[in-house]
């Protein structure tokens, strides 16, 4: 028992800063008794508090929210916390930091004496808060009244004022509960593995556990319990002593308060066998209902996952008059929980001892360590002991016919009438469980302080109230008996002493198996990564030209035992996942498991891509990275090569060339393009002054085209592009094959694919700026390098002949100058319409 | 139960083409050894669970393309990683010579507390050896490496190579881990702390799923 939220008040939070630290003081003793309180030294400047904090993961989710808010200190020192909100709380606030002795504790291989403070709590708050929880297992009765007052859910925490402090903190421990990171998905897969191999790796060893119950009907100790409690020749490994109706008064029942649970606790410690030592692992009361766990010192280390819960069936279904208390721990690899209850009493009433049974075992939950997981009920324990006054009585027998059963010793017999044997075997209650021969007298009722049965004017039916069943494998029964000798009350005890195959861990084979279950879970892993299979990993175009499309297949199969999405990934420095005259489609999809898709690699090159793969400054060659999400990565080679073309070479190069591109060694070319910029740079031959392929163009259709009705506006055909393009890139014919629309349109897609336009874009400002100035525009003109003026001169003649034969050719100023002028004049940036008219303009001048 | 592990880190396999740096892979993580030798063309990884002081270290492993041509991709990894691998063949004076190459480019891109081990492979083929044992020993003194020769074909320290070099990182990173724990932590991920940084985005928001986990 320890700590709870309402039993520490705001005047004493000490903030969190550099020289605060919590540590753990727990003495070597009690670290032995796995299960015990935790107990932390909490010091902040001057001050130092001890604490306890009860066993389980909610101390340590406390303990660890607690350093990681210390960290985050650390990290940031700049500004200590000032903690204003606290200030509003201060009116409320009286004296602190009282030093105060602990109780003495009742067994000192229990407790530990332990200074501490005790606070004077605000006047608002009823009660007296003791953050002390010294003696935790003796137990400080009003400490004790308030925490199992929260358990029971019977505060009436509305009417306090500090219904704003307790809310905040169920807030923020969500918060910090959801902050958790959530990791555990393999941790529960390697739980789970581990439990199905748990044979592997445990063995079976018997230990004895010695159960009791007993009715005191209220009773303080008046005799030593030693008969009951000291009834075998061994020490057994563990006692689980059970009471009910340890205290009958008002105060136990409202306040859940108590003397006598320190009386009959120091009663049984005194009366445990002899020949060992034992300690104290849990206590757990709810009004009169007790449980007391003791183990063996030598075991103690073995113990873990101690937790106890209550539950309350008496009046209103929800008081605890009635109902049970429960320890459950972990012995080695065996999970047990122990449980006391007192079912509701009358012979008549089995039924509703049904349902509290029932009750019980849906309501009876703990919590687990890990918060994420469900919390564990009382049927999901490898091992059950069930005791108490379960209440159930003899019936359809008159008191004469019972007690002579019970003197004659026929107690078979007479357990035909027992209720709670009905009812097991119709399976109503208690399914699963097993209950010893009952070889003893009914353990109620007798006058207190003698065997007579009860001479009350009731003279009540003998009836075995007392039980002890069980639950589980490897369980074997060494004795069932009552006490008779006991005479405080008018109930007598119970005992039974099983025998119970406890699994223990072999640590090598632990180890093995363990090691066994991640190498299988790594496997397993990695047989889901993402994985598929390429058809190709190299892809090759030959013979790429300007504005052909050419396309490769690969086929993606997902050869993994997982779905997976694939995607075409940049590579670093680069802004898209390949070069500009590839694609790939699609670039990015989605594959079931078995599943095939094809992705087409489309190479394309264009008049933006053209000018360095003509030149020989890029080349078709590139990789690929193809990333599939959560898994590998595969490289996949495009290589190729490109025929270089005229068309999106540069005027310059082109004058320079007399022979067809194609027949000049790549060398030559990158020499070229390098001079291309450089006006200035001699030549050794005279360069011819229009490129050739212009010409080609340009004098077939003077020839052939002039009169021809709407050239210039009506498109070519694709096919015989390629054919034209082919013509010009590798000889020099007299005529131009294909059609004169045809040629028509390989000319302008010629004067587009220009990496500088004919009028180059440095001259493109000035052009606007003087486009309604004839002479002007002339004077640019004029100004241009060699190569280009002689090209808009020569376009500029020949559209002014065709502009002659307008009446065959249907073209007027206007037409040619909006076909030609976007063409000629480009715009180094985005053009608008204003611009564009400009354009037109000055090219005007040069059609009249 | 507590949790099954607590940091996972990244580790890097480099080395030429042919070295034998994916058997070194399978042997760790699947035992399993194939003769026959498929270059990887990319990267892959595999996963694998180590106990290093008590401490579950999850360790994810990248073997890379050793061919040329790729080096300017893979390079591109260098930086996710923690600790990384440098493997040559015993049988192949021309791999070792590489290896300078390769721990030049190392020191190049991938971060600065970076930590590196040399590994000669394939020391069955003691017939065919042309690197001895000590230009290995003294070439990984120069460079303050560890050197380990291994096979994958018969299994020679394989482990322990893996391991020690997990070691070293988990050791290099020993301060961080400590104030990582301190703030109650499950598991602290290395690899993920690192990709904020990362090269690709995708993969940063890949891991921020929790998918190693």
């Amino acid at each position: 028992m320890a700590i709870t939220a309402d039993d520490v008040s705001l005047e004493d939070i000490i903030p969190i800063s550099l020289d605060f630290a919590v540590v753990e003081v727990s003495s070597p003793e009690e670290l032995a008794v796995v299960g015990a309180d935790t107990r932390v030294r909490v010091s902040h400047q001057e001050e130092e508090l001890e604490l306890r904090l009860p066993f389980g993961s909610h101390s340590r989710l406390f303990l660890s929210e607690v350093n990681r808010a210390w960290s985050d200190v650390c990290k940031s020192t700049t500004q200590a916390p000032r903690f204003e909100w606290i200030s509003k709380y201060h009116k409320n606030t009286r004296g602190q930091g009282v030093v105060k002795q602990a109780p003495s504790p009742l067994d000192s291989t229990l407790t530990q004496l332990n200074e501490h403070k005790k606070t004077e709590k605000p006047s608002d708050q009823k009660g007296s808060l003791e953050r002390d929880k010294g003696s935790s297992n003796s137990g400080t009765q009003k400490t004790r009244a308030y925490s199992s007052q929260e358990s029971q859910g019977l505060s009436s925490r509305e009417d306090r004022d500090d219904l704003v402090r307790s809310s905040s903190h169920t807030t923020s421990n969500k918060a910090q509960i959801l902050a958790m990171p959530q990791f555990g998905l393999r941790d529960n897969l390697i739980k789970c593995e581990l439990m199905k191999s748990e044979d592997i790796y445990t063995y079976l060893q018997n230990f004895s556990f010695f159960l009791g119950t007993y009715n005191v009907n209220g009773q303080t100790p008046k005799e030593s319990l030693f008969p009951w409690l000291n009834c075998t020749s061994d020490p057994p490994d563990m006692y689980c002593v059970g009471f009910q109706e340890l205290d009958l008064s008002k105060e136990a029942f409202f306040f859940n308060d108590t003397p006598k649970e320190l009386e009959w606790t120091k009663a049984v410690s005194e009366a445990l066998h002899p020949d060992a030592k034992y300690a104290l692992v849990k206590l757990v009361r709810l009004v009169g209902i007790m449980l007391i766990f003791y183990v063996k010192n030598e075991h103690a280390a073995f113990i873990s996952d101690v937790e106890a819960e209550t539950v309350g069936t008496g009046i209103m279904g929800r008081m605890g008059n009635k109902g049970a208390v429960s320890i459950r721990f972990r012995f080695h690899n065996s999970d047990i929980c122990v449980v006391n209850s007192h079912l509701a009493a009358h012979i008549e009433e089995y039924e509703r001892r049904n349902q509290d049974y029932k009750d019980i075992c849906s309501r009876l939950q703990f919590r687990q360590l890990d918060p994420n997981q469900p919390p564990l009920t009382i049927m999901k324990h490898d091992v059950i002991l069930w005791i108490g006054d379960l209440n159930y009585r003899i019936t359809e027998l008159e008191v004469s016919n019972v007690k002579e059963l019970i003197s004659n010793k026929d107690f078979e017999t007479l357990h035909n009438y027992d209720q709670l044997k009905r009812q097991i075997d119709e399976e109503a209650v208690f399914v699963g469980f097993v209950e010893g021969d009952i070889d003893f007298q009914p353990t109620y009722k007798y006058d207190t302080g003698s065997d007579l049965w009860d001479t009350s004017e009731k003279c009540r039916v003998p009836a075995w109230c007392d039980r002890i069943l069980y639950r589980g494998k490897n369980i074997v029964q060494k004795h069932y008996q009552s006490h008779m000798a006991l005479k405080t009350s008018d109930h007598k005890p119970v005992s039974s002493l099983l025998q119970i195959g406890i699994k223990r861990v072999n640590p090598d084979d632990y180890k093995r198996t363990f090691e066994e279950i991640v190498r299988n879970i790594d496997k397993m892993e990695n047989e889901c990564i993402p994985s598929v299979t390429l058809s190709k990993r190299e892809f090759h175009f030959t013979d790429l030209k300007y504005m052909q499309h050419q396309a490769e297949t690969l086929s993606l199969f997902n050869d993994g035992q997982v779905p997976c999405q694939f995607e075409f990934i940049q590579k670093p420095n680069e802004s898209t996942y390949c070069k500009a005259w590839l694609t790939a489609n699609p670039s990015k999809g989605f594959i079931a498991n078995g599943g095939t898709v094809d992705i087409d690699f489309e190479a394309f090159v264009n008049r933006s891509t053209a000018p360095e793969l003509n030149s020989g400054q890029e080349q078709i060659e590139d990789i690929l990275v193809l990333h599939l999400e959560r898994g590998k990565d595969y490289f996949i080679s495009i290589s190729g090569n490109y025929l270089p073309s005229c068309y999106g070479s540069s005027i310059h190069s082109l004058c320079q060339l007399k022979e067809p591109i194609q027949d000049m060694p790549q060398e030559t070319l990158r020499e070229m393009a390098e001079k291309s910029g450089d006006e200035n740079a001699e030549n050794t031959e005279k360069p011819l002054d229009i490129p050739k392929e212009l010409w080609m163009m340009v004098d077939h259709l003077f020839r052939s085209a002039l009169k021809q009705e709407d050239i210039f506006q009506q498109p070519g055909l694709r096919s015989e592009f390629a054919v034209i393009r082919d013509c010009l890139d590798t000889g020099i014919p007299d005529s131009l094959p294909g059609s004169n629309h045809s040629v028509a349109e390989a000319l302008l897609l010629f004067l587009d694919a220009l990496p500088q336009p004919v009028v180059p874009f440095s001259f493109y400002q000035q052009c606007l700026e003087s486009c309604s100035n004839a002479s002007q525009c002339e004077k640019i003109i004029s100004m241009l390098p060699q190569c280009h003026k002689n090209v808009f001169n020569y376009l500029a003649a020949f559209l002014r002949e065709l502009l002659k034969n307008s009446a065959s050719n249907r073209l007027d100023v206007n037409i040619l100058a909006t076909i030609f002028a976007s063409l000629l004049l480009k715009s180094p940036t985005k053009q608008d319409f204003a611009e564009k008219r400009k354009t037109q303009e000055f090219f005007q001048h040069f059609l009249a | 139960m507590a949790k099954q592990y607590d940091v996972l880190f990244r580790l890097l396999l480099l080395g030429d083409s042919g070295v034998g740096k994916t058997c070194l892979l399978c042997r760790f993580t699947d035992n399993e050894f194939h003769p026959s030798h498929i270059s990887t063309i990319g990267v892959d990884f595999k996963m694998k669970t180590l106990e290093i002081d008590g401490i579950k270290v999850r360790i994810q492993i990248w073997d890379t393309a050793g061919q040329e041509r790729y080096q300017t991709i893979t390079k591109q990894y260098y930086r996710r990683a923690q600790g990384i691998f440098l493997v040559y063949d015993i049988t192949s004076e021309r791999s070792f010579q590489h290896i300078m190459k390769w721990a030049s480019d190392v020191d190049e891109y991938a971060p600065e507390k970076i930590r590196k081990i040399l590994v000669g492979n394939k020391s069955d083929e003691v017939d065919k050896r042309q690197v001895a044992t000590e230009q290995g020993i003294k070439l990984a003194n120069a460079y303050g490496m560890d050197f380990f020769e291994t096979s994958a074909f018969t299994n020679h320290n394989i482990t322990e190579t893996f391991t020690r070099l997990a070691e070293q990182v988990l050791a290099a990173n020993k301060k961080d881990l400590d104030l990582l724990r301190m703030s109650g932590n499950e598991e602290i991920n290395l690899a993920a702390l690192e990709e904020e940084e990362g090269l690709y985005e995708r993969v940063a928001s890949d891991e921020s799923k929790g998918c190693w986990c």
